[in-house]
């Protein structure tokens, strides 16, 4: 979930009034958003905001503008008019031209573009641009893979501008963070920001560059930006602002969201025309910022349903513009205009979810449920607390352990094999790299770590264990199980055959023992134990190897029986 | 000081003492031994308790010397000392040389070399021109009879013989054959004892008269054995009043696990509130633990860092079906849910791909083919995060969910189900709601709460599924979605403030836990 800072300053005035953080966390909930942190020291101009955006689904809101949008939205403030938007049919004339060559239609086909003018950038909306980049890159964009953004000094570019593969060693240039003049291969290799995402375009044949019609090199998409051209700075005026990626709709609704952004703030938009090479989902000539979305609709009956409050349609009109979604009603039907900065209406309860923040949560009073229903434990919980209650009878006391663990613990100290015991392919660390196989390592750990409690050790543990059983859709089993094990001076098997037979009987189950050759147990003191002929588990004296391995130097006998099999 | 407080606490080891003495009576072990017939461990016990309890004092302390019988001092005891044994054979041989004696009588040459030198100086022996020794008066060898009464004296009192029993003779004679160091080769090791002299305080007069007011004698009786009762012969006789006020010993019961118990509280309220319990594998495939919840396979909780990969096998062999096709197009293009999906390609390979359960929502999908209308059920489930392990963070930890199904259940009906569970589960007193976003749910809200102890703090997320997650698994009905966090609830009743104590190995520390539950 993303979090962003926002200038306390920019963001008020944008949000058209102050707030004191008693008002402002309320607020935020419109946007499902949390004050995360508000420090009142400072100049009143450097003042930061630290916001955390719950909702990975609006990424129009991980801005300072985009956020304060939504809150002045509903405070009252109207929604926003946004005249400079191309829709199907009907073009904006565009002063500036980008063209997009065959040559990228494999690797990262999509482009969109416009022009920042009016005035003069400065430090606070610079910052929240670079941030806003930042965010819906790396969250919106899956870490710039299918939309990266870029912005450019205009006074520095001939157009038109070409968005194209080029051989990755013909071409080079002095990228940002840089002195020299770099091929593109060696930036993707050696560079910072090529080390971090030149993955994105490894491989291919060509590599993207967005280049001045005099051969001037903006930036190598999504790489980085040129030393010059790319280099963007407090007091600059006029900004090209380009997206790139792979996913038209995503990197079209990313520029609209910034576009917005910027409007918001004061900015003058000015769209950009991108001519494609190709075909694309909204046509060959596209000028940006450009309106795809389609309308979304819902039924009012089915507002009231799910909320579970009676909306008549123009109740659903109105919630829906408190939120800055234009709608109207046709009969019981409600057709709502997607804002230019959002997409997603994915389903008629997105709608709903609308209805709801507009109306405000805080009018819908909680009911008590009307359905009758039978409450019970699974089988095996209500077995197991059945079994749990005979070990604390016979003097155990009950424990609880991670399931995860390290293959030190479950196999080498165990002197069992790895054959079945699951891995995990990405562990964090090696403390935590297999699933237990067993209830008993836990068991032996709890002895090595406590030679100092007063003896005898009467333990257990009843959860579950997983395996490796190829017989299974998963190749895996999970299993609930129960481990016990006595630690004193005269610990031995005779006991633990005690202590089974107490539990076995009191869980009315008829048992026999056969040899067993577990190499955690002594041979010759250990035994399955069969319920109608099939192993269930085992009990004996644990190996001094094993005890040796783990530390301990007090007798110890253990068990290990899989509950689910007596169900 | 109320003579009273002591009464009861007092042993019949001192009762005797207080009894039989006054206070300023010279008391020492020698003394109880031979008017009380104590043990010398048992006067120093009485001792100890009365003066522990201020009712005796210590008046002097002196030490003197023991003597202890050494081996070769019994060794001369039995077959004789070097002089005994040089007189005896040469009475019967003759004279003869000293190496011929000393290998006779086996001795070693220095002590042979000493002990005749003691012997001439007797006159009981004397050497010739020859070098023989020879025997000249047997009934002058005074010494070695003296040294023999003195070993006998010894062995006679248990090997150890006390100063103050000795005569002034057998004093000097003990300067001569006892040794501090290196006993091995003398007939006794001096060892210092050290004798206490004590004496019973003014206030012990006290606490005697009340012994003989109450009639107490010491002599009553102890614990209640089986012997007493099938004898009888308690009756009549006292019993010895015990000290209540002394420490208990330890016991070590068999208990269950707090933390273990809270979670089952939790479930035990939510069986009281209807709801039924579901449970599943550790290990599930992306299909269940992400595709069927609606979460599109580029999602970022779905990444390398959020959730562990099964090495081997990787994948699943199959994914049920009807259930793959129907969450693949939902994916898709929505298929028959009313949604537009989210427009990519739907991987049917990383479906198949074996993770370790990430989120209990898993099961709350997995029940939905099967789940009854109306149908209340709820799982506390063992979910794995990809996260550093910290106080507030673990690896493998446990989530509580619930779903709710009916034909009429709404926004409304979920928030009185999170008003149940804050009050009744939670024991808050303040329930709030905010807009929230889970991606299998909408709407969606947050539940937070004022909780007595904890203060203001999010209870849990809920919401209702949407229909991608609930068509495609069959059902047609709205799906109330929950899950509620327990952990800081399951900290602040065990008193622990690190979730990794929770499933602490320390077994004295999980003995020692206990829950306000």
């Amino acid at each position: 979930m993303p979090k962003i800072e926002v200038n306390e300053k920019l963001f008020f005035s944008l949000v058209g009034r102050r707030m004191d953080p008693a008002e402002l966390e309320p607020a935020l909930e419109t946007a499902k958003a949390e004050l995360d942190a508000w420090d009142l020291a400072g100049p009143a101009d450097e003042r930061i905001i630290k916001i955390e955006l719950n909702d990975t689904n609006r990424p129009d809101l991980w801005s300072t503008a985009g956020l304060a949008r939504q809150l002045r939205i509903r405070l009252g403030g109207g929604i926003p008019e946004y005249p400079f938007f191309s829709r199907e049919g009907d073009q904006r004339p565009a002063d500036y031209r980008v063209v997009v060559d065959q040559s990228i239609r494999e690797l990262r086909p999509y482009m969109a573009a416009f022009v920042v003018s009016g005035k003069a950038i400065d430090d606070a909306m610079l910052r929240d641009a670079i941030q806003t980049q930042e965010k819906l890159c790396s969250n919106f964009g899956r870490k710039r893979r299918s939309v990266s953004m870029g912005m450019y000094r205009i006074e520095l570019i001939t157009w038109p501008v070409a968005y194209k593969g080029v051989d990755p060693d013909a071409v080079s240039f002095v990228p940002l963070q840089s002195d020299e003049s770099m091929t593109l291969r060696r930036i993707a290799a050696e560079h910072p920001k090529g080390k971090e995402y030149g993955h994105i375009i490894a491989g291919s044949p060509v590599y993207p560059i967005l280049m001045g019609a005099d051969g001037g090199v903006l930036s190598m998409a999504p790489i980085i930006n040129s030393a010059d051209i790319g280099a963007v700075q407090v007091g600059d005026r006029d900004l090209l602002v380009e997206f790139t990626g792979t996913d038209m709709a995503a990197v079209c609704l990313s520029a609209s969201i910034v576009a917005c952004d910027f409007s918001d703030a004061g900015y003058e938009i000015r769209p950009v025309r991108v001519d494609y090479g190709f075909d694309t989902p909204f046509g060959r000539s596209v000028t940006f910022p450009y309106y795809f979305q389609q309308p979304a609709s819902v039924d009012s009956g089915r507002v009231s349903r799910l909320l579970g409050d009676s909306f008549g349609p123009e109740q659903v009109v109105e919630a829906l513009a408190r939120m800055g979604v234009r709608a109207e009603s046709h009969g019981q039907h409600v057709r709502a205009t997607v804002p230019e900065y959002r997409d997603d209406f994915i389903h008629a309860v997105d709608l709903v979810e609308d209805v709801m923040i507009g109306r405000g949560l805080a009018s819908f009073a909680p009911e008590r449920p009307r359905d009758f229903t039978i409450g019970r434990l699974s089988p095996i919980e209500s077995f197991t607390r059945r079994a749990k209650d005979v070990m604390v009878g016979l003097g155990y006391q009950e424990m609880i352990y991670n399931y995860l663990g390290s293959g030190r613990d479950y196999i080498e100290r165990m002197n069992v094999p790895a054959d079945d015991v699951i891995r995990i392919s990405n562990p964090m660390t090696e403390n935590f790299e297999y699933v237990r196989p067993s209830i008993l390592p836990g068991l032996l750990q709890s002895e090595a770590v406590s030679s100092k409690a007063p003896y005898p050790h009467r333990i257990f543990e009843a959860g579950k264990v997983a395996f490796l059983d190829d017989a299974r859709n998963y190749g895996t089993a999970t299993r609930q199980r129960i481990g016990l094990l006595c630690a004193h001076q005269a610990a031995d098997y005779n006991e633990l055959a005690g202590v089974v037979s107490a539990l076995l009987y009191y869980l009315g189950e008829e048992y026999s023992v056969d040899d067993s050759d577990d190499p955690r147990f002594l041979p010759g003191r250990q035994a399955r134990i069969l319920i109608g002929g099939e192993p269930v588990g085992l009990f004996g004296e644990v190996h001094p190897a094993v005890l040796e391995n783990w530390g301990i130097t007090m007798p110890c006998a253990a068990c290990e029986l899989d509950l689910e099999s007596l169900l | 000081m109320d003579p009273r407080t002591f009464l009861k606490g007092l042993h019949p080891l001192e009762i005797k003492v207080l009894l039989r003495y006054a206070p300023g009576d010279g008391l020492d072990a020698a003394r109880l031994a031979s008017e009380l017939g104590y043990v010398e461990g048992h006067a120093n016990q009485a001792q100890a308790w009365l003066s522990a309890k201020g009712l005796a004092a210590e008046t002097g302390r002196s030490s003197r010397n023991v003597y202890e019988l050494t081996a070769l001092g019994r060794e001369w005891l039995e077959a004789g000392s070097p002089e005994e044994r040089m007189v005896a054979w040469l009475a019967q041989h003759g004279p003869a040389a000293m190496p011929t004696i000393c290998q006779a009588v086996g001795i070693e040459q220095k002590d042979a070399g000493s002990a005749y030198g003691r012997l001439s100086k007797e006159g009981v022996l004397a050497m010739g021109q020859d070098k023989l020794v020879s025997l000249v008066d047997a009934s002058k060898s005074l010494r070695a009879a003296a040294l023999k009464a003195l070993l006998a004296k010894a062995a006679a009192a248990g090997g150890i013989l006390d100063e103050g029993t000795l005569g002034d003779a057998e004093r000097a004679l003990m300067a001569e054959v006892a040794k501090k160091r290196g006993a091995a080769d003398a007939a006794f090791k001096v060892a210092e004892r050290e004798t206490v002299t004590w004496a019973l305080t003014a206030d012990a007069a006290a606490v005697s008269a009340l012994l003989r007011e109450e009639g107490v004698s010491g002599d009553e009786l102890g614990a209640v054995t089986q012997e007493l009762l099938e004898s009888g012969s308690w009756k009549g006789a006292a019993f010895r009043s015990y000290n209540i006020k002394s420490r208990p010993a330890r016991l070590i019961p068999g208990r269950r696990n707090p933390y273990v118990q809270f979670l089952e509280s939790v479930k035990d309220k939510l069986v009281s509130l209807g709801f039924e319990e579901f449970d599943g594998g550790l290990v599930e495939t992306e299909f269940w633990n992400g595709d069927a919840l609606f979460m599109p396979q580029f999602h970022s909780a779905r990444d390398i860092h959020d959730v562990y990969y099964v090495s081997e096998p990787t994948k699943a062999k199959a994914i049920e079906e009807p259930y793959l096709s129907r969450v693949a197009t939902t994916h898709e293009n929505g298929g028959a849910t009313g949604s537009r999906g989210w427009r990519y390609g739907f991987d049917r390979e990383f479906t198949k791909r074996l993770v370790l359960r990430s989120q209990g929502t898993v099961l709350s999908a997995r029940q939905l083919p099967t789940a009854s209308v109306p149908g209340k059920y709820f799982g506390i489930a063992r979910c794995f995060r990809y996260d550093k392990v910290d106080a507030t963070h673990l690896s493998d930890f446990y989530q509580t969910e619930g779903i709710v199904l009916g034909e009429d259940v709404s926004l409304r009906t979920l928030l009185g189900f999170l008003e149940m569970f804050a009050i009744e589960v939670a024991g808050a007193k303040e329930v709030k709601y905010v807009p929230g976003y889970f991606p299998f749910t909408e709407p969606s809200v947050e539940v937070h709460i004022k909780h007595p102890v904890l203060g203001w703090f999010e209870l849990g997320g809920a919401g209702i599924f949407r229909p991608e997650v609930t068509e495609p698994l069959g059902v047609s009905v709205p799906v109330l979605a929950w899950g509620i966090g327990i952990d800081r609830m399951a900290l602040m009743a065990l008193g622990l403030n690190d979730l990794r104590e929770l499933f602490s190995y320390d077994i004295e520390d999980v003995r020692l836990r206990r829950a306000k539950l």
